[in-house]
């Protein structure tokens, strides 16, 4: 009895220690770092730098840019969903597209605002690393504000840390923000410790340099119309360092070029999840690696404005004598493959294809020609109807050709396969992965995507020089060197600004495709309405005629985007952007 | 130690030297029947026998003084002072009422008759005898006043239900706090057949003994014990066969499929994706399905019908078993069970199989120390069938393709048809692998008699689920055959392309708590409980799981096997809780009655000045019919009323769904980038802290009236309560130019729940037929009474003014929303625009109010109105324009409630005194017994309440190529052929706006009232029958009792909710079960 009194004691005695411990209720985060530690080392301080950079893996703020061309000239969507509701005509200020593309670009500034607050006394650093990483920030905070401002027109401006409750400040007008730009990047520029470009291989490549805070600095005085400003800085880019990559077009935007000094600033990928693009899923077909959706393909207006070879404007009819005028279910016939059995032509009679103008052999050679004397950029850029696309299929590399109509993806056919098999579509050939090793995965492919790169560069400095000085000749050599790569001929015959205005403009959607310029380049020239929204335009087949869906446009007011409503309804110091309805 | 010793010394002499005999009798009921098993025990000790099959029962060396208690289910406990006899020959009766009734209470047990708080208490041991279960939430409907109880998925597995007492409390986690034998727990984990009852504690006064984290009620659970001095082998089991209470249908017939397809594309001038001769081939091969092809191939595949609904969801047989042993001797009691559940789902590869053990085990050591422990677990694997990717993706298909043929998947074979319709049957089993849960919970405990009334009791808890699940890729799914032709449209995935993954998720906890009881009765009249006690509590949590890709074959998936790295990934979690807590409970002369409760409670996820929660509740009874001014009055037998008031808490600091540990506490998480080809991680802000958080608090008053008439057999139960929740932990939206970063939680709204809950029944017996009804019901009232301030919605100075976005949260649900003076979740909707059916002025001027009555275009002079309204400047929101392919016949048009010209605007969207939860909730039980049959029915419905219900391929009609259109728009869709009025398919009184081929285009899909559905219904929810055989016939099959039964559960609802299952909620889900069972209850 005693003995078991005495386990019980000594039981009861563990029991009360063992209830005693005192920091039960102090428990912490397992995987991250409180604030208090923040930036209080080296090591943390690189981190909390990173952090601004990896700010740019949202899809607005950087990443997926790219995107954005299927709501401008180059590229259309194959469903009205979305951000394509954009040129539908339905979208509305509580669209997500609006309310993300408003916070991803706030989180960049609000990371470089913290890290702005805390490099220059918090963090024990070495001086010169000290200025370089506070210009990184700056570049970082200016392309954010810029991002905003190109679409916004006059954001609220944060250059300090903000109490989560004082985040209710006011629109400052356009003119004010691109002043907050040309600030930081100004500052960005002054700093000694910048590099002007890092050398391929470099630890450090894929932070901000000087070449890119020049050239950002340009194209935001392009913005304010500060031509020789812009000129200026555009200008001083081409002293330090950057060139033309001169191998053919299409190698550009393969990996093995991504640190070409071509490359002023890209988004770093690699192929790991989540460190990588997915362009494969996006643009690639059912025969790529990883089996993509061909969600964004070329626009056909886009592909018809390609240039001949010899640099002549292109025309159907020089090719296919008569096609202007037939109508878009007779011109059908053209795109049809050579042996079509009985029952295809009969299905295709049934849709109205002028069968009269089929050729059992010889149909495909006669389509194929009106790509193959063209710009080399737009097969390099494009798969056209019978081009060849070296895929991937079923644990095997193989050559999958574009044809119409689609029979079977195995052998002997190995025709190429997507999601719109019932459509017939041009699909994007740039930044799509060839073969099975290019790329790891269809949702992070390695490849860095550019948001500057030299030839935008020099593109905009011949825009500067026109607008200052129109047809100059130094504005044509500009150009001229940009299609030299491309294996085009000079142009000739320019008769004045407006013309260079308009063969600059057209080099730019040429060369800069599916890169996420050409939607800001059309709304900062004013050309979006009449390159997107003409009557009658939508998301087409290759032939045209009947849309997927139609564009639809609802007034210049699209120009400016609207504030996220839930913003405007929570922020009552924030004024809606004229002519959006909520 | 010296008096308690002493204590001991004075029973043993006192024993010693008593004088003792033998005693012997009969116990009979009214009739003279003898009852076998009735309880035989020495007051005051464990000394005890049972009665044998005739109702004799002997007890040896018993002392004159001894008084015996007779005891025996259903019949009133009697006691009897033995005296001088040897003899005892009793009669015992029947209890109708219960008046000794004893319901589990927090930290004890009391006597019904003496609550003074709410408690519900269900007789689980007896349901689970009944019916089949396959977890425990869902058959606690209809069982319970004010207990919301809604199976919103019937998932193998994941089939729990969602319970809620008395509303919703609070924005954030409503679940009630589940305790079982003590120890927080869950509910479904326990064997439904292990649980002897269950007390559901609603208000303040019963539930503030758990302070913390009861503001959402509390459900006891209590799980079987042996019984002393005989011992059991019982075996419960049954076979149901199981089938889906409801399903959606889709179009099947591939050919009416396309013409709708056709006539999508014509109503916005679209080019008709099929032509009439593909049609046409469909019509004829449907005559003769059995015909061959060119190919050899019978016309139903090569121009398949497919019904993905039936080729999906499927007919089955569940099974449960269990076996259970228990007994005791006088010092130590055991029981132990063993349970197999093997529910094979309605879908195909989501069944679960299930094993569960338990020992509950408990002995007195001696006079002053009782051990013991109740240890169970539970092992449960669960099949991938990758159903919630099925269901994504079940109306991303079409009729036009055929599921499985000779073992292969078919693929799309109409030109014309999207070359990604789905084929589900191959989604549904495109991952290999198992989900495996295996548990171990277990108690210690302790009781100390220190001195007389008092006592101390010791409990220590560990749990511990290991979780671990191994998945993938089945490539051959992957290939894709167009079976018209035999050509392969896709190959399988080679073995270099396969997924394989491993996950392991683990939590322990442990829970240990002391307990001082004293309990005395002075003067006869005065008894005394008091309790107090500490508890603290530890809970850790970590999931590891990895990913590669690239296998040597695809039977073989071990990671070293596999070659190329995908992904790691870990994290872990925990919290604690320390708590002070106790009890005072006082009662003066069987008629007064008192309860006192506190509890300081300390959490780990607040800060250390914002931690400690101090929760008190005060409660008090009297009961009136103990008074002698009642004791002539004949008709009322039982006559208490109750009022209590009391303080709960709440720390469940939930952020999307999920409990965030740590929202206190500012942190910079990892984010990911690189630098020249190699990852380099980074740092960012990932959340804004509230250093402030703290407890959410519960204030609930309740007044309630028992009553009982007529000898008990009329009684009823009423409760009035006042549920006042404030400082909701809740993370209100942030200003959207904060960035990504996630939200402060902080302590925000008040939320006031009113409401009533009345029970009642009768019940009584003639001969050998005894029946009761009973019946609940209750009503609630939900408001959200304090938040971010008033609505203002105004004109001023010509500009319409709101701020709405201010003062108002958004859910998850868009169309939900929370304002102050408003229903949590209330929906906010657009209203479809309903004019006074005339069109024009007599001056030929369009009349602003005329047009269409019921929200859509459907006549011509509906489409002149609009017309005409649009030129006088007027905009209709969202198309505008007014055209084939902006808004025309057959489209639905919004009000204008603010009067701005603009329809549909956001605006004119308001709110609809409706949210998707129940304001009244009501159960009734129906329970009849004549000789060996009995019969039992529970119903169980939810009223007062609407669900927005638009989903895309059943009630949409926007379609898209390659998806389904859901069989109840088939007939009764808008169509108008403007060429010619008179074409047959003309339908222009149709329920449902015309087909479009734009699957985004907002026109018909705008959130309006058009979609809001009263949702309310009735279920039987249980049907049984069973016949216990006489005891002559089974005792000749070795077995004490025998019963066997059928028993039905789910069988009918009564709804007018033109959607899926309204308990399911607003959006199609898996199927929830209808059962039909038969099983048996034996006792060895």
């Amino acid at each position: 009895m005693k003995k078991i009194r005495k386990i019980i004691g000594l039981f009861a005695a563990i029991v009360i220690l063992a209830a005693c411990q005192k920091d039960l209720l102090d428990t912490a985060p397992y995987g991250s770092i409180s604030s208090g530690n923040m930036w209080q080392s080296e090591n943390l301080a690189d981190l909390g730098v990173l952090g601004v950079y990896s700010a740019l893996r949202f899809d607005y703020t950087g990443l997926n840019r790219l995107y954005f061309d299927e709501l401008s000239f180059t590229a259309q969507n194959r469903d009205p969903e979305e951000n394509v509701l954009m040129v539908t005509g339905t979208i509305t200020s509580s669209h997500p597209l609006f309310t993300n593309y408003w916070k991803q670009n706030y989180e960049g500034i609000h990371r470089a605002n913290d890290a702005l607050a805390n490099l220059p006394e918090k963090a024990p650093l070495p001086e010169e690393k000290r200025g370089r990483l506070i210009a990184e920030v700056k570049f970082l905070r200016a392309l954010f504000y810029f991002n905003l401002n190109m679409v916004y027109k006059g954001v609220p401006v944060y250059l300090e840390p903000v109490a989560p409750d004082q985040a209710n400040r006011a629109r400052e007008t356009e003119a004010k923000v691109w002043e907050v730009i040309i600030n930081d990047l100004t500052d960005a520029i002054t700093e000694p410790n910048l590099p002007n470009m890092y050398q391929p291989g470099d630890a450090n490549f894929g932070r901000a340099t000087k070449a890119a805070a020049y050239a950002l600095r340009g194209k935001a005085y392009l913005w304010m119309k500060d031509y020789a400003r812009a000129e200026a800085d555009l200008r001083k880019v081409g002293t330090l360092g950057p060139e033309l990559y001169q191998g053919p077009y299409e190698r550009l935007f393969k990996e093995e070029n991504e640190q070409h000094p071509e490359m002023i600033f890209s988004v770093q990928n690699i192929g790991l999840d989540g460190y990588g693009s997915y362009t494969q899923k996006w643009l690639s077909s059912r025969v790529a690696y990883g089996s993509g959706w061909n969600v964004v393909m070329p626009a056909p207006d886009f592909v018809e404005s390609f240039e001949n070879a010899d640099g002549t404007p292109f025309n159907w009819d020089d090719y296919l004598p008569g096609y202007t005028t037939m109508t878009p279910e007779q011109r059908v016939v053209f795109f049809l493959r050579d042996g079509l059995t009985n029952e295809e032509k009969a299905y295709f009679t049934d849709l109205g294809a002028d069968m009269s103008k089929y050729l059992d052999v010889g149909n495909e050679a006669r389509i194929k020609q009106v790509y193959d004397n063209r710009d080399p950029r737009l097969k390099a850029t494009i798969i056209t109807p019978y081009s060849q696309y070296f895929g991937y299929l079923g644990g095997e590399e193989a050559t999958f050709t574009l044809r119409w109509p689609y029979r079977t993806d195995q052998d002997p056919e190995r025709d190429l396969r997507t999601d719109t098999n019932n459509k017939f579509y041009y699909l994007w050939r740039k930044w799509v992965y060839e073969g099975g090793n290019e790329t790891p995965d269809a949702w992070y492919c390695p490849t860095d995507q550019p948001l500057i790169r030299y030839a935008d560069v020099l593109l905009m400095l011949a825009e500067a020089i026109n607008e200052q000085r129109g047809g100059d000749a130094e504005a044509v050599n500009l150009v001229n060197t940009v299609r030299q790569r491309a294996g085009m001929p000079d142009i000739s015959g320019v008769s004045g600004q407006a013309d260079l205005r308009e063969r600059i403009r057209n080099e730019r959607r040429w060369e800069l495709s599916m890169e996420g310029i050409n939607l800001f380049d059309e709304m900062r020239w004013g050309t979006w309405k009449d390159k997107k929204f003409y009557s009658g335009n939508g998301t087409k087949q290759i032939w045209g005629g009947q849309n997927t869906f139609n564009y639809n446009w609802k007034g210049d007011y699209l120009y400016t985007w609207p504030i996220p409503r839930d913003e405007v309804e929570r922020n009552s110091n924030l004024q809606q952007t004229p002519g959006w309805i909520e | 130690m010296k008096l308690s010793a002493l204590l001991i010394t004075g029973m043993m002499y006192v024993m010693s030297y008593a004088q003792t005999y033998d005693i012997q009798g009969q116990v009979t009921d009214k009739t003279g029947n003898p009852l076998p098993g009735v309880n035989v025990v020495v007051k005051g000790t464990s000394q005890g026998t049972i009665t044998d099959t005739e109702g004799h029962f002997k007890i040896a060396n018993v002392s004159p003084s001894t008084v015996l208690v007779f005891s025996f289910v259903g019949m009133k406990t009697t006691e009897v002072p033995v005296g001088n006899q040897t003899t005892i020959n009793i009669v015992l009766e029947e209890e109708l009422m219960g008046m000794e009734e004893v319901v589990v209470i927090g930290y004890g047990v009391q006597k019904k008759v003496n609550l003074t708080g709410s408690v519900s208490s269900v007789n689980f041991g007896d349901l689970a005898d009944q019916r089949p279960m396959t977890n425990v939430s869902s058959a606690l409907a209809g069982l319970s006043s004010g207990v919301v109880v809604l199976q919103s998925n019937g998932n193998p597995g994941k089939d729990g239900a969602t319970i809620l007492v008395r509303g919703l409390g609070t924005l954030n986690n409503n679940n009630p706090l589940v305790i079982i034998d003590g120890m927080e727990g869950s509910l479904d984990a326990v064997n439904p057949n292990d649980i002897e009852s269950i007390s559901i504690l609603k208000d303040a006064a019963s539930a503030a003994i758990y302070g913390s984290r009861a503001a959402n009620g509390v459900i006891l659970v209590t799980t079987k014990k042996g019984k002393k001095d005989r011992m059991n082998v019982i075996y419960n089991g049954n076979y149901s066969f199981s089938s889906p209470t409801h399903l959606m249908e889709f179009v099947n017939d591939y050919a009416t499929h396309m013409k709708l397809m056709n006539e999508s594309a014509r109503n916005i001038e679209s080019a008709e994706p099929f032509t009439q001769a593909t049609i046409d081939a469909w019509l004829n091969a449907k005559k003769n399905p059995n015909a061959l092809n060119a190919n050899g191939v019978p016309n139903r595949i090569a121009f398949p019908n497919t019904d993905w609904v039936k080729e999906i969801y499927q007919k089955n047989i569940v099974q449960d078993h269990i076996l259970s042993l228990d007994g005791g001797t006088e010092k130590s009691t055991f029981l132990l069970s063993f349970g197999y559940l093997d529910n094979p789902g309605l879908v195909d590869r989501t069944g679960i199989k299930r094993y569960t053990l338990r020992a509950n085990l408990e002995t007195n050591v001696n006079n002053w120390l009782t051990i013991g422990t109740r240890t169970w677990g539970f092992t449960q694997e669960k099949d991938l069938g990758n159903y919630d990717t099925a269901l994504e993706y079940l109306f991303q298909t079409t009729p036009g393709l055929v599921s499985e043929y000779n073992g292969k998947y078919g693929f799309p074979e109409a030109p014309g048809e999207s070359y990604y319709a789905n084929n589900i049957a191959a989604i549904l089993n495109n991952t290999l692998g198992l989900d495996r849960s295996s548990y171990f919970n277990t108690t210690l405990f302790s009781k100390v008699k220190i001195l007389k009334g008092l006592s101390w009791d010791f409990n220590f808890n560990f749990a511990r689920q290991f979780d671990e699940g191994t998945a993938t890729t089945n490539g051959d799914v992957y290939e894709r055959i167009k079976f018209s032709t035999g050509e392969v449209m896709a190959p399988k995935w080679v073995p270099s392309e396969l997924y394989t993954s491993r996950r392991t998720s683990s939590n322990r906890g442990y829970t240990l708590e002391n307990l001082l009881r004293y309990s005395a009765t002075l003067a006869d009249v005065h008894n005394l409980d008091v309790l107090l006690g500490y508890n603290e509590q530890y809970y850790y949590e970590y999931y590891h799981t990895g990913m590669k890709k690239g296998l040597i074959d695809k039977t073989i998936n071990t990671f070293n096997s596999a070659t190329q790295m995908i992904e790691i990934r870990g994290d872990a979690n925990d919290w604690a809780l320390r708590s002070w807590f106790g009890r005072f409970n006082y009662v003066f002369d069987q008629k007064y009655l008192f309860e006192a409760n506190f509890r300081y409670d300390g959490s780990s996820r607040f800060d250390p000045s914002k931690r400690w929660g101090l929760f008190p509740s005060f409660s008090a009874g009297w009961r009136i019919s103990q008074e002698s001014f009642m004791q002539n009055i004949d008709f009322i037998n039982n006559l208490k009323i109750r009022a209590s008031w009391g303080k709960l808490g709440n720390n469940a600091t939930m952020r999307d769904g999920r409990i965030d540990n740590y929202a206190y506490q500012a942190t910079y998480g990892i984010t990911r980038y690189s630098l020249n080809g190699l990852q380099v991680p980074g740092l960012a802000p990932s959340m804004i802290a509230n250093k402030n958080l703290t407890w959410e608090s519960t204030t609930v008053s309740n007044l309630g009236i028992d009553v009982s008439f007529l000898r008990d057999r009329l009684f009823a139960e009423i409760d009035l309560y006042n549920k006042l929740t404030n400082g909701i932990l809740t993370v209100p939206p942030i200003y959207l130019t904060l960035g990504m970063v996630d939200p402060p939680i902080r302590n925000t709204a008040e939320v006031l729940n009113k409401g009533i809950e009345i029970l009642g029944g009768w019940r009584d017996k003639t001969g050998d037929f005894s029946y009761s009804v009973s019946g609940n019901i209750a009503f609630n009232k939900n408001m959200i009474t304090k938040f971010k301030g008033k609505l203002i919605r105004e004109w001023r100075d010509g500009e319409y003014y709101t701020n709405l976005g201010d003062v108002s949260d958004v859910d998850w649900f868009y169309y939900l929303r929370r304002l102050e003076d408003h229903i949590i979740n209330e929906y906010y909707l657009l209203d479809v625009y309903k004019g006074d059916g005339t069109y024009f002025n007599s001056d030929g001027s369009v009349k602003v109010k005329g047009g269409p009555k019921d929200g859509m275009i459907r006549t011509q002079k509906d489409l002149e109105w609009i017309q005409a309204m649009t030129a006088a400047g007027y905009t209709f929101l969202p198309n505008e324009n007014i055209s084939k392919q902006g808004i025309w016949y057959g489209d639905l048009i919004y009000a204008d409630n603010n009067g701005d010209g603009v329809f549909g605007n956001t605006y004119d969207y308001d709110f609809r005194n409706y949210s998707p939860m129940p304001k009244i909730t009501f159960g009734a039980q129906i329970s009849l017994k004549w000789k060996n049959f009995d019969m039992n029915m529970v119903f169980a419905g939810n009223a007062g309440y609407k669900l927005y219900w638009l989903e895309r391929g059943y009630n949409f009609t926007n379609t898209r190529i390659g998806f389904q259109l859901g069989k109840m728009i088939e007939n009764d869709h808008y169509y108008f052929n403007e060429s010619n009025p008179s074409d047959p398919d003309n339908n222009t009184t149709a329920k449902y706006p015309r087909l479009k081929l734009q699957y985004d285009d907002p026109q018909n899909i705008q959130p309006s009232t058009y979609w809001l559905h009263d949702a309310s219904f009735v279920k039987l929810k249980n049907l049984s029958v069973g016949y216990t055989l006489p005891l002559s016939i089974s005792k000749k099959l070795y077995t004490e009792r025998l019963r066997i039964y059928f028993s039905a559960v789910n069988l009918f609802t009564i709804t007018s909710f033109p959607g899926p299952d309204p308990e399911i909620g607003m959006h199609t889900n898996y199927p929830i079960m209808r059962q039909i069972a038969f099983g048996a209850n034996i006792t060895f």
